[in-house]
Protein backbone atom coordinates (compact mmCIF):
# COMPACT_ATOMS: atom_id res chain seq x y z
CA UNK A 1 0.00 0.00 0.00
CA UNK A 2 2.82 2.41 0.89
CA UNK A 3 4.52 1.62 -2.38
CA UNK A 4 1.32 2.26 -4.29
CA UNK A 5 0.83 5.68 -2.67
CA UNK A 6 4.44 6.61 -3.31
CA UNK A 7 4.03 5.61 -6.93
CA UNK A 8 0.81 7.55 -7.18
CA UNK A 9 2.38 10.75 -5.85
CA UNK A 10 5.31 10.34 -8.20
CA UNK A 11 2.87 9.68 -11.05
CA UNK A 12 0.88 12.80 -10.26
CA UNK A 13 4.02 14.95 -10.25
CA UNK A 14 5.24 13.59 -13.58
CA UNK A 15 1.68 13.93 -14.87
CA UNK A 16 1.74 17.57 -13.80
CA UNK A 17 4.93 18.16 -15.81
CA UNK A 18 3.35 16.45 -18.82
CA UNK A 19 0.32 18.68 -18.30
CA UNK A 20 2.42 21.82 -18.73
CA UNK A 21 3.82 20.51 -21.99
CA UNK A 22 0.51 19.11 -23.24
CA UNK A 23 -1.26 22.39 -22.50
CA UNK A 24 1.48 24.21 -24.40
CA UNK A 25 0.89 22.02 -27.43
CA UNK A 26 -2.88 22.25 -27.11
CA UNK A 27 -2.82 26.04 -26.84
CA UNK A 28 -0.80 26.55 -30.02
CA UNK A 29 -2.74 23.83 -31.81
CA UNK A 30 -6.11 25.28 -30.88
CA UNK A 31 -5.29 28.76 -32.19
CA UNK A 32 -2.95 27.99 -35.09
CA UNK A 33 -3.77 24.40 -36.00
CA UNK A 34 -0.22 23.18 -36.11
CA UNK A 35 1.98 21.16 -33.79
CA UNK A 36 4.72 23.32 -32.37
CA UNK A 37 7.61 20.87 -32.44
CA UNK A 38 10.00 23.60 -31.34
CA UNK A 39 8.55 23.12 -27.87
CA UNK A 40 10.92 20.21 -27.39
CA UNK A 41 13.99 22.42 -27.81
CA UNK A 42 12.45 25.22 -25.70
CA UNK A 43 12.11 22.81 -22.82
CA UNK A 44 15.77 21.79 -23.00
CA UNK A 45 16.72 25.45 -23.39
CA UNK A 46 14.73 26.31 -20.27
CA UNK A 47 16.42 23.58 -18.25
CA UNK A 48 19.90 24.60 -19.43
CA UNK A 49 19.32 28.27 -18.67
CA UNK A 50 18.33 27.46 -15.09
CA UNK A 51 21.28 25.05 -14.87
CA UNK A 52 23.67 27.77 -16.07
CA UNK A 53 22.14 30.29 -13.70
CA UNK A 54 22.91 28.08 -10.73
CA UNK A 55 26.28 26.62 -11.75
CA UNK A 56 27.96 29.54 -13.57
CA UNK A 57 26.17 32.60 -12.22
CA UNK A 58 25.75 31.19 -8.68
CA UNK A 59 22.13 32.22 -8.50
CA UNK A 60 19.73 30.78 -5.97
CA UNK A 61 17.26 28.29 -7.44
CA UNK A 62 14.27 30.63 -7.69
CA UNK A 63 16.30 33.36 -9.43
CA UNK A 64 17.74 30.86 -11.90
CA UNK A 65 14.22 29.58 -12.58
CA UNK A 66 13.04 33.14 -13.18
CA UNK A 67 15.97 33.77 -15.55
CA UNK A 68 15.06 30.59 -17.39
CA UNK A 69 11.42 31.67 -17.76
CA UNK A 70 12.37 35.12 -19.09
CA UNK A 71 14.88 33.77 -21.62
CA UNK A 72 12.60 30.97 -22.79
CA UNK A 73 9.75 33.44 -23.30
CA UNK A 74 12.09 35.57 -25.41
CA UNK A 75 13.11 32.52 -27.44
CA UNK A 76 9.49 31.43 -27.92
CA UNK A 77 8.19 34.86 -28.91
CA UNK A 78 11.25 35.37 -31.11
CA UNK A 79 10.51 32.10 -32.88
CA UNK A 80 6.93 33.26 -33.49
CA UNK A 81 8.19 36.58 -34.91
CA UNK A 82 10.92 35.10 -37.12
CA UNK A 83 9.74 31.62 -38.03
CA UNK A 84 5.93 31.47 -37.80
CA UNK A 85 4.58 34.97 -38.33
CA UNK A 86 6.15 35.46 -41.79
CA UNK A 87 4.57 32.17 -42.90
CA UNK A 88 1.21 33.05 -41.44
CA UNK A 89 1.19 36.46 -43.07
CA UNK A 90 1.79 34.77 -46.44
CA UNK A 91 -0.98 32.28 -45.66
CA UNK A 92 1.38 29.32 -45.97
CA UNK A 93 -0.08 25.82 -45.47
CA UNK A 94 -0.02 24.45 -41.95
CA UNK A 95 2.52 21.83 -42.91
CA UNK A 96 5.07 24.58 -43.55
CA UNK A 97 4.60 25.88 -40.01
CA UNK A 98 5.25 22.41 -38.64
CA UNK A 99 8.39 22.00 -40.72
CA UNK A 100 9.56 25.42 -39.65
CA UNK A 101 8.96 24.36 -36.03
CA UNK A 102 11.02 21.22 -36.58
CA UNK A 103 13.82 23.35 -37.99
CA UNK A 104 13.79 25.64 -34.97
CA UNK A 105 13.83 22.57 -32.76
CA UNK A 106 16.83 20.99 -34.50
CA UNK A 107 18.72 24.27 -34.37
CA UNK A 108 17.97 24.83 -30.68
CA UNK A 109 18.89 21.31 -29.58
CA UNK A 110 22.08 21.28 -31.64
CA UNK A 111 23.23 24.70 -30.46
CA UNK A 112 22.75 23.52 -26.87
CA UNK A 113 24.69 20.36 -27.72
CA UNK A 114 27.49 22.43 -29.27
CA UNK A 115 27.83 24.69 -26.26
CA UNK A 116 27.26 22.28 -23.39
CA UNK A 117 28.07 18.90 -24.91
CA UNK A 118 25.78 15.90 -24.94
CA UNK A 119 26.44 14.57 -21.45
CA UNK A 120 23.80 14.02 -18.81
CA UNK A 121 24.04 16.45 -15.92
CA UNK A 122 22.48 16.34 -12.54
CA UNK A 123 20.43 19.43 -11.86
CA UNK A 124 22.23 21.22 -9.03
CA UNK A 125 19.62 21.43 -6.31
CA UNK A 126 20.24 20.51 -2.70
CA UNK A 127 19.55 16.92 -1.93
CA UNK A 128 16.04 17.23 -0.72
CA UNK A 129 15.14 14.71 1.93
CA UNK A 130 11.79 13.09 1.32
CA UNK A 131 9.14 13.74 3.89
CA UNK A 132 7.42 10.84 5.62
CA UNK A 133 3.71 10.78 6.18
CA UNK A 134 2.52 7.66 7.99
CA UNK A 135 5.43 5.62 6.66
CA UNK A 136 4.98 6.83 3.08
CA UNK A 137 7.99 8.69 1.75
CA UNK A 138 7.13 11.54 -0.56
CA UNK A 139 9.78 13.39 -2.52
CA UNK A 140 9.86 17.10 -1.83
CA UNK A 141 10.65 17.71 -5.48
CA UNK A 142 7.57 15.71 -6.47
CA UNK A 143 5.46 17.90 -4.24
CA UNK A 144 7.07 21.06 -5.54
CA UNK A 145 6.83 20.00 -9.19
CA UNK A 146 3.21 19.02 -8.75
CA UNK A 147 2.29 22.08 -6.72
CA UNK A 148 3.96 24.66 -8.92
CA UNK A 149 2.78 23.02 -12.14
CA UNK A 150 -0.81 23.04 -10.97
CA UNK A 151 -0.33 26.61 -9.76
CA UNK A 152 0.86 27.65 -13.22
CA UNK A 153 -2.08 25.85 -14.84
CA UNK A 154 -4.53 27.52 -12.46
CA UNK A 155 -3.09 30.95 -13.32
CA UNK A 156 -3.38 30.12 -17.00
CA UNK A 157 -7.01 29.11 -16.50
CA UNK A 158 -7.78 32.40 -14.76
CA UNK A 159 -6.01 34.28 -17.52
CA UNK A 160 -7.91 32.50 -20.29
CA UNK A 161 -11.35 32.55 -18.68
CA UNK A 162 -11.39 35.70 -16.57
CA UNK A 163 -9.51 38.33 -18.55
CA UNK A 164 -10.12 40.26 -21.73
CA UNK A 165 -6.90 38.95 -23.30
CA UNK A 166 -8.00 35.44 -22.48
CA UNK A 167 -11.30 36.05 -24.22
CA UNK A 168 -9.35 37.29 -27.23
CA UNK A 169 -7.30 34.09 -27.31
CA UNK A 170 -10.37 31.90 -26.95
CA UNK A 171 -12.23 33.81 -29.67
CA UNK A 172 -9.17 33.47 -31.93
CA UNK A 173 -9.04 29.74 -31.30
CA UNK A 174 -12.64 29.41 -32.46
CA UNK A 175 -12.52 31.64 -35.52
CA UNK A 176 -9.48 33.76 -36.13
CA UNK A 177 -11.02 35.79 -38.96
CA UNK A 178 -14.10 36.76 -36.99
CA UNK A 179 -11.85 37.52 -34.03
CA UNK A 180 -10.05 40.09 -36.13
CA UNK A 181 -13.44 41.57 -37.12
CA UNK A 182 -13.95 42.19 -33.38
CA UNK A 183 -10.74 44.19 -33.35
CA UNK A 184 -8.72 41.43 -31.72
CA UNK A 185 -5.17 41.99 -32.87
CA UNK A 186 -3.95 38.67 -34.28
CA UNK A 187 -0.30 39.53 -33.80
CA UNK A 188 -0.82 40.50 -30.17
CA UNK A 189 -2.67 37.23 -29.56
CA UNK A 190 0.22 35.32 -31.13
CA UNK A 191 2.72 37.10 -28.89
CA UNK A 192 0.73 36.19 -25.78
CA UNK A 193 0.17 32.58 -26.84
CA UNK A 194 3.87 32.05 -27.50
CA UNK A 195 4.88 33.85 -24.32
CA UNK A 196 2.64 31.45 -22.37
CA UNK A 197 4.20 28.57 -24.30
CA UNK A 198 7.63 29.82 -23.25
CA UNK A 199 6.67 29.90 -19.57
CA UNK A 200 5.17 26.41 -19.74
CA UNK A 201 8.17 24.86 -21.47
CA UNK A 202 10.65 26.53 -19.13
CA UNK A 203 8.87 25.38 -15.95
CA UNK A 204 8.46 21.87 -17.36
CA UNK A 205 12.12 21.79 -18.41
CA UNK A 206 13.37 22.81 -14.99
CA UNK A 207 11.27 20.25 -13.12
CA UNK A 208 11.95 17.49 -15.59
CA UNK A 209 15.66 18.29 -15.29
CA UNK A 210 15.44 18.04 -11.52
CA UNK A 211 13.53 14.77 -11.61
CA UNK A 212 15.74 13.08 -14.19
CA UNK A 213 18.71 14.87 -15.75
CA UNK A 214 19.65 17.86 -17.87
CA UNK A 215 20.80 16.97 -21.39
CA UNK A 216 20.27 18.43 -24.87
CA UNK A 217 17.87 15.72 -26.01
CA UNK A 218 15.74 15.89 -22.87
CA UNK A 219 12.95 17.52 -24.85
CA UNK A 220 12.20 14.20 -26.51
CA UNK A 221 9.89 13.66 -23.56
CA UNK A 222 7.50 16.17 -25.15
CA UNK A 223 6.39 13.27 -27.35
CA UNK A 224 4.76 11.96 -24.16
CA UNK A 225 2.94 15.25 -23.76
CA UNK A 226 1.84 14.88 -27.37
CA UNK A 227 0.48 11.42 -26.58
CA UNK A 228 -1.22 12.82 -23.50
CA UNK A 229 -2.95 15.59 -25.41
CA UNK A 230 -4.10 13.15 -28.11
CA UNK A 231 -5.36 10.71 -25.46
CA UNK A 232 -7.25 13.55 -23.82
CA UNK A 233 -8.52 15.11 -27.04
CA UNK A 234 -6.44 17.36 -29.25
CA UNK A 235 -6.78 21.10 -28.88
CA UNK A 236 -8.63 21.09 -25.56
CA UNK A 237 -6.83 22.25 -22.42
CA UNK A 238 -8.76 20.31 -19.77
CA UNK A 239 -8.44 17.20 -21.96
CA UNK A 240 -4.69 17.73 -22.19
CA UNK A 241 -4.44 17.83 -18.41
CA UNK A 242 -6.61 14.73 -17.94
CA UNK A 243 -4.59 12.83 -20.56
CA UNK A 244 -1.33 13.87 -18.90
CA UNK A 245 -2.39 12.77 -15.46
CA UNK A 246 -3.56 9.39 -16.75
CA UNK A 247 -0.33 8.89 -18.67
CA UNK A 248 1.90 10.03 -15.79
CA UNK A 249 0.24 7.71 -13.30
CA UNK A 250 0.16 4.81 -15.76
CA UNK A 251 3.87 5.19 -16.44
CA UNK A 252 4.98 5.25 -12.83
CA UNK A 253 2.77 2.30 -11.98
CA UNK A 254 4.22 0.33 -14.88
CA UNK A 255 7.77 1.29 -13.79
CA UNK A 256 7.03 0.37 -10.19
CA UNK A 257 5.16 -2.88 -10.63
CA UNK A 258 6.31 -4.25 -13.99
CA UNK A 259 9.55 -2.75 -15.28
CA UNK A 260 10.76 0.68 -16.23
CA UNK A 261 12.11 -0.87 -19.44
CA UNK A 262 8.55 -1.38 -20.64
CA UNK A 263 7.32 2.04 -19.58
CA UNK A 264 7.29 3.60 -23.05
CA UNK A 265 5.90 0.44 -24.58
CA UNK A 266 2.89 0.80 -22.32
CA UNK A 267 2.53 4.51 -23.12
CA UNK A 268 2.31 3.87 -26.84
CA UNK A 269 0.15 0.78 -26.42
CA UNK A 270 -2.19 2.89 -24.32
CA UNK A 271 -2.35 5.52 -27.07
CA UNK A 272 -3.21 2.89 -29.68
CA UNK A 273 -5.94 1.35 -27.54
CA UNK A 274 -7.47 4.71 -26.71
CA UNK A 275 -7.49 5.79 -30.34
CA UNK A 276 -9.08 2.48 -31.40
CA UNK A 277 -12.06 3.10 -29.14
CA UNK A 278 -12.04 6.90 -28.89
CA UNK A 279 -10.76 8.28 -32.20
CA UNK A 280 -11.15 11.86 -30.89
CA UNK A 281 -9.47 11.10 -27.59
CA UNK A 282 -11.20 10.54 -24.25
CA UNK A 283 -12.71 14.01 -24.05
CA UNK A 284 -12.59 14.83 -27.74
CA UNK A 285 -15.47 17.11 -28.57
CA UNK A 286 -16.85 18.68 -31.68
CA UNK A 287 -14.22 20.54 -33.59
CA UNK A 288 -15.73 23.97 -32.87
CA UNK A 289 -15.19 23.52 -29.17
CA UNK A 290 -11.63 24.24 -28.25
CA UNK A 291 -9.64 25.39 -25.26
CA UNK B 1 -14.07 67.47 -42.21
CA UNK B 2 -16.50 69.63 -44.14
CA UNK B 3 -20.21 68.96 -44.48
CA UNK B 4 -19.84 67.67 -47.99
CA UNK B 5 -17.14 65.11 -47.26
CA UNK B 6 -18.68 61.64 -47.17
CA UNK B 7 -18.12 59.51 -44.10
CA UNK B 8 -16.84 56.63 -46.20
CA UNK B 9 -15.45 57.30 -49.63
CA UNK B 10 -14.27 54.56 -51.95
CA UNK B 11 -12.58 55.49 -55.21
CA UNK B 12 -11.66 53.12 -58.04
CA UNK B 13 -11.19 50.15 -55.75
CA UNK B 14 -9.53 47.11 -57.36
CA UNK B 15 -9.25 43.87 -55.40
CA UNK B 16 -7.70 40.60 -56.53
CA UNK B 17 -7.74 37.06 -55.19
CA UNK B 18 -4.54 35.74 -56.69
CA UNK B 19 -4.95 36.40 -60.39
CA UNK B 20 -8.71 36.75 -60.24
CA UNK B 21 -10.15 40.24 -60.16
CA UNK B 22 -12.97 40.38 -57.60
CA UNK B 23 -13.64 44.11 -57.66
CA UNK B 24 -12.82 46.36 -60.57
CA UNK B 25 -12.83 50.16 -60.32
CA UNK B 26 -15.53 50.29 -57.69
CA UNK B 27 -16.43 53.74 -56.43
CA UNK B 28 -19.06 54.49 -53.83
CA UNK B 29 -19.63 56.75 -50.91
CA UNK B 30 -21.65 56.74 -47.72
CA UNK B 31 -22.74 59.99 -46.06
CA UNK B 32 -23.22 60.34 -42.35
CA UNK B 33 -26.68 59.22 -41.25
CA UNK B 34 -27.52 57.31 -44.43
CA UNK B 35 -28.58 53.74 -45.01
CA UNK B 36 -26.83 52.59 -48.17
CA UNK B 37 -27.59 49.25 -49.77
CA UNK B 38 -25.39 47.28 -52.10
CA UNK B 39 -27.29 44.61 -53.97
CA UNK B 40 -26.07 41.99 -56.35
CA UNK B 41 -26.06 38.30 -57.14
CA UNK B 42 -23.81 35.62 -55.66
CA UNK B 43 -20.18 36.23 -56.49
CA UNK B 44 -20.71 39.84 -57.50
CA UNK B 45 -18.08 40.90 -54.98
CA UNK B 46 -20.31 42.19 -52.18
CA UNK B 47 -18.54 40.38 -49.36
CA UNK B 48 -15.14 41.24 -50.82
CA UNK B 49 -16.15 44.89 -50.68
CA UNK B 50 -17.05 44.56 -47.00
CA UNK B 51 -13.81 42.77 -46.21
CA UNK B 52 -11.78 45.47 -47.93
CA UNK B 53 -13.50 48.18 -45.89
CA UNK B 54 -12.52 46.48 -42.60
CA UNK B 55 -8.98 45.84 -43.92
CA UNK B 56 -9.31 42.07 -43.66
CA UNK B 57 -8.72 41.91 -47.42
CA UNK B 58 -6.06 44.15 -48.91
CA UNK B 59 -6.74 45.96 -52.15
CA UNK B 60 -4.62 46.21 -55.27
CA UNK B 61 -5.31 49.83 -56.13
CA UNK B 62 -7.73 52.63 -55.47
CA UNK B 63 -8.42 54.47 -52.24
CA UNK B 64 -10.68 54.15 -49.24
CA UNK B 65 -11.07 57.08 -46.89
CA UNK B 66 -13.03 57.15 -43.65
CA UNK B 67 -13.92 60.55 -42.18
CA UNK B 68 -11.46 62.15 -44.53
CA UNK B 69 -8.52 59.95 -43.44
CA UNK B 70 -7.06 57.07 -45.44
CA UNK B 71 -8.29 53.72 -44.12
CA UNK B 72 -5.97 52.09 -41.58
CA UNK B 73 -4.11 48.96 -42.63
CA UNK B 74 -5.00 46.67 -39.72
CA UNK B 75 -8.54 45.50 -38.89
CA UNK B 76 -8.21 46.36 -35.20
CA UNK B 77 -7.26 49.95 -36.06
CA UNK B 78 -10.19 50.27 -38.46
CA UNK B 79 -12.57 49.02 -35.78
CA UNK B 80 -11.12 51.45 -33.25
CA UNK B 81 -11.82 54.22 -35.75
CA UNK B 82 -15.49 53.25 -35.77
CA UNK B 83 -16.30 50.77 -38.54
CA UNK B 84 -17.67 47.32 -37.74
CA UNK B 85 -18.89 44.45 -39.82
CA UNK B 86 -21.52 41.89 -38.86
CA UNK B 87 -20.22 39.22 -41.22
CA UNK B 88 -22.08 37.00 -43.63
CA UNK B 89 -23.35 33.82 -42.04
CA UNK B 90 -23.30 35.51 -38.60
CA UNK B 91 -20.12 33.73 -37.46
CA UNK B 92 -21.07 33.58 -33.81
CA UNK B 93 -18.40 32.18 -31.50
CA UNK B 94 -20.56 29.14 -30.81
CA UNK B 95 -18.73 27.70 -27.76
CA UNK B 96 -18.78 31.11 -26.04
CA UNK B 97 -21.78 32.40 -24.09
CA UNK B 98 -23.97 35.21 -25.41
CA UNK B 99 -22.32 37.51 -22.89
CA UNK B 100 -18.81 36.51 -23.98
CA UNK B 101 -19.76 37.00 -27.62
CA UNK B 102 -20.91 40.53 -26.82
CA UNK B 103 -17.78 41.22 -24.75
CA UNK B 104 -15.66 40.10 -27.69
CA UNK B 105 -17.43 42.79 -29.73
CA UNK B 106 -16.28 45.39 -27.22
CA UNK B 107 -12.67 44.21 -27.41
CA UNK B 108 -11.22 47.50 -28.63
CA UNK B 109 -12.92 49.51 -25.90
CA UNK B 110 -11.22 50.41 -22.65
CA UNK B 111 -14.09 52.16 -20.84
CA UNK B 112 -15.12 49.22 -18.73
CA UNK B 113 -18.16 50.67 -17.01
CA UNK B 114 -19.56 52.08 -20.23
CA UNK B 115 -19.38 48.65 -21.84
CA UNK B 116 -22.01 47.35 -19.41
CA UNK B 117 -24.39 50.16 -20.33
CA UNK B 118 -23.89 49.47 -24.05
CA UNK B 119 -24.80 45.88 -23.31
CA UNK B 120 -27.99 47.05 -21.60
CA UNK B 121 -28.86 49.13 -24.68
CA UNK B 122 -28.41 46.05 -26.84
CA UNK B 123 -30.65 44.03 -24.53
CA UNK B 124 -33.32 46.72 -24.95
CA UNK B 125 -32.99 46.32 -28.69
CA UNK B 126 -33.00 42.50 -28.54
CA UNK B 127 -34.64 41.40 -25.26
CA UNK B 128 -34.27 37.80 -26.39
CA UNK B 129 -30.50 38.03 -25.96
CA UNK B 130 -30.88 38.99 -22.32
CA UNK B 131 -32.93 35.86 -21.67
CA UNK B 132 -30.15 33.81 -23.22
CA UNK B 133 -27.21 35.65 -21.69
CA UNK B 134 -25.44 32.61 -20.25
CA UNK B 135 -26.36 30.24 -23.04
CA UNK B 136 -23.75 29.16 -25.55
CA UNK B 137 -23.96 31.09 -28.81
CA UNK B 138 -24.18 27.89 -30.82
CA UNK B 139 -27.42 26.86 -29.12
CA UNK B 140 -29.33 29.94 -30.32
CA UNK B 141 -31.77 29.82 -33.21
CA UNK B 142 -30.79 31.37 -36.53
CA UNK B 143 -32.73 34.56 -35.82
CA UNK B 144 -31.26 34.89 -32.34
CA UNK B 145 -27.79 34.34 -33.75
CA UNK B 146 -28.35 37.15 -36.22
CA UNK B 147 -29.47 39.40 -33.35
CA UNK B 148 -26.32 38.41 -31.50
CA UNK B 149 -24.17 39.14 -34.56
CA UNK B 150 -25.68 42.63 -34.88
CA UNK B 151 -25.53 43.18 -31.13
CA UNK B 152 -21.90 42.11 -31.07
CA UNK B 153 -21.09 44.52 -33.88
CA UNK B 154 -22.82 47.33 -31.97
CA UNK B 155 -20.76 46.65 -28.84
CA UNK B 156 -17.84 48.58 -30.27
CA UNK B 157 -20.11 51.65 -30.61
CA UNK B 158 -19.44 52.03 -34.32
CA UNK B 159 -19.99 55.15 -36.38
CA UNK B 160 -20.53 53.00 -39.45
CA UNK B 161 -22.23 49.63 -39.13
CA UNK B 162 -21.84 47.24 -42.03
CA UNK B 163 -24.18 44.29 -42.37
CA UNK B 164 -23.38 41.47 -44.75
CA UNK B 165 -26.53 39.54 -45.71
CA UNK B 166 -28.44 39.90 -42.44
CA UNK B 167 -31.45 38.10 -43.96
CA UNK B 168 -29.51 34.98 -44.93
CA UNK B 169 -31.31 31.79 -43.95
CA UNK B 170 -33.92 33.51 -41.77
CA UNK B 171 -37.70 33.08 -41.70
CA UNK B 172 -39.62 35.99 -43.31
CA UNK B 173 -41.04 37.17 -39.99
CA UNK B 174 -37.55 37.30 -38.47
CA UNK B 175 -36.24 39.10 -41.54
CA UNK B 176 -38.88 41.79 -41.10
CA UNK B 177 -37.96 42.21 -37.45
CA UNK B 178 -34.31 42.48 -38.41
CA UNK B 179 -34.96 45.17 -40.99
CA UNK B 180 -37.21 47.10 -38.62
CA UNK B 181 -34.34 47.10 -36.16
CA UNK B 182 -31.93 48.32 -38.82
CA UNK B 183 -34.23 51.25 -39.63
CA UNK B 184 -34.62 51.98 -35.92
CA UNK B 185 -30.87 52.02 -35.39
CA UNK B 186 -30.59 54.50 -38.21
CA UNK B 187 -33.50 56.78 -37.31
CA UNK B 188 -33.32 56.76 -33.53
CA UNK B 189 -29.60 56.48 -32.92
CA UNK B 190 -28.45 58.14 -36.11
CA UNK B 191 -26.22 55.23 -36.97
CA UNK B 192 -24.83 55.17 -40.50
CA UNK B 193 -25.41 51.81 -42.13
CA UNK B 194 -23.94 50.06 -45.15
CA UNK B 195 -26.06 47.07 -46.02
CA UNK B 196 -25.20 44.28 -48.41
CA UNK B 197 -28.10 42.09 -49.44
CA UNK B 198 -29.35 39.52 -51.88
CA UNK B 199 -32.89 40.24 -50.75
CA UNK B 200 -33.02 43.25 -53.05
CA UNK B 201 -36.60 44.43 -52.48
CA UNK B 202 -36.16 44.84 -48.73
CA UNK B 203 -32.73 46.36 -49.07
CA UNK B 204 -33.96 48.91 -51.60
CA UNK B 205 -37.05 49.78 -49.56
CA UNK B 206 -35.22 50.85 -46.43
CA UNK B 207 -32.22 52.60 -47.97
CA UNK B 208 -31.71 56.17 -49.10
CA UNK B 209 -29.38 55.24 -51.92
CA UNK B 210 -28.23 51.96 -53.40
CA UNK B 211 -25.58 50.50 -55.66
CA UNK B 212 -25.94 47.47 -57.88
CA UNK B 213 -22.81 45.36 -58.00
CA UNK B 214 -22.41 43.03 -60.94
CA UNK B 215 -19.35 40.83 -61.47
CA UNK B 216 -17.08 43.16 -59.60
CA UNK B 217 -18.21 46.51 -61.00
CA UNK B 218 -20.86 49.06 -60.02
CA UNK B 219 -23.52 48.53 -62.61
CA UNK B 220 -26.09 51.06 -61.45
CA UNK B 221 -26.67 53.50 -58.67
CA UNK B 222 -29.54 55.65 -57.50
CA UNK B 223 -32.04 56.19 -54.76
CA UNK B 224 -33.70 53.12 -53.35
CA UNK B 225 -37.05 54.09 -54.85
CA UNK B 226 -35.61 54.73 -58.30
CA UNK B 227 -33.93 51.35 -58.39
CA UNK B 228 -37.03 49.59 -57.07
CA UNK B 229 -38.89 50.82 -60.13
CA UNK B 230 -36.06 50.32 -62.59
CA UNK B 231 -36.92 47.71 -65.19
CA UNK B 232 -33.49 46.10 -65.28
CA UNK B 233 -33.36 45.83 -61.50
CA UNK B 234 -36.86 44.42 -61.45
CA UNK B 235 -35.95 41.73 -63.94
CA UNK B 236 -32.56 40.76 -62.59
CA UNK B 237 -32.92 41.18 -58.84
CA UNK B 238 -36.57 41.42 -57.91
CA UNK B 239 -37.81 38.57 -60.08
CA UNK B 240 -40.49 40.71 -61.68
CA UNK B 241 -40.84 40.13 -65.43
CA UNK B 242 -42.39 42.74 -67.62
Amino acid sequence: MELFIQQLVSGISIGAIYSLLAVGYALVYSVYNFTNWAFDGFMAFGAFMAFTGITSLFMPFWLAALLSIVLTVILSVGTEKLAYNPLRVRKAPRLFMMISAMGVNLATVNIINLIYGGTFRKFPVDNLQPIFIKGVSIGRMDLMAGGISFGVLALLWIFLYRTKWGLGIRASSIDILTASLMGINNNAVAMIVFAITGVLSSVAGVFYGIKYAVFPMMGVVTIKAMIASIVGGLGSLPAAIVGSMILGILETLVSGYISSTYRDLFSFLFLIIILLFFPNGLMGKSSDEKL
Amino acid sequence: MTETTPMLDIKDLVVHYGGICALNQVSLHVNKGEIISVIGANGAGKSTLMKSIVAVKSFTSGAITFEGQPLKKEPHDVIKDGITLAPEGRRIFSPLSVRENLMAGAYTRTDRREIESTMEEIFELFPRLKERINQRGGTLSGGEQQMLAVGRALMSRPKLLMLDEPSLGLAPIVINLMFETIVRLNQQLGLTILLVEQNASLALEICQRAYVLKTGTINMEGTGQDLLHDERVMQSYLGIAK
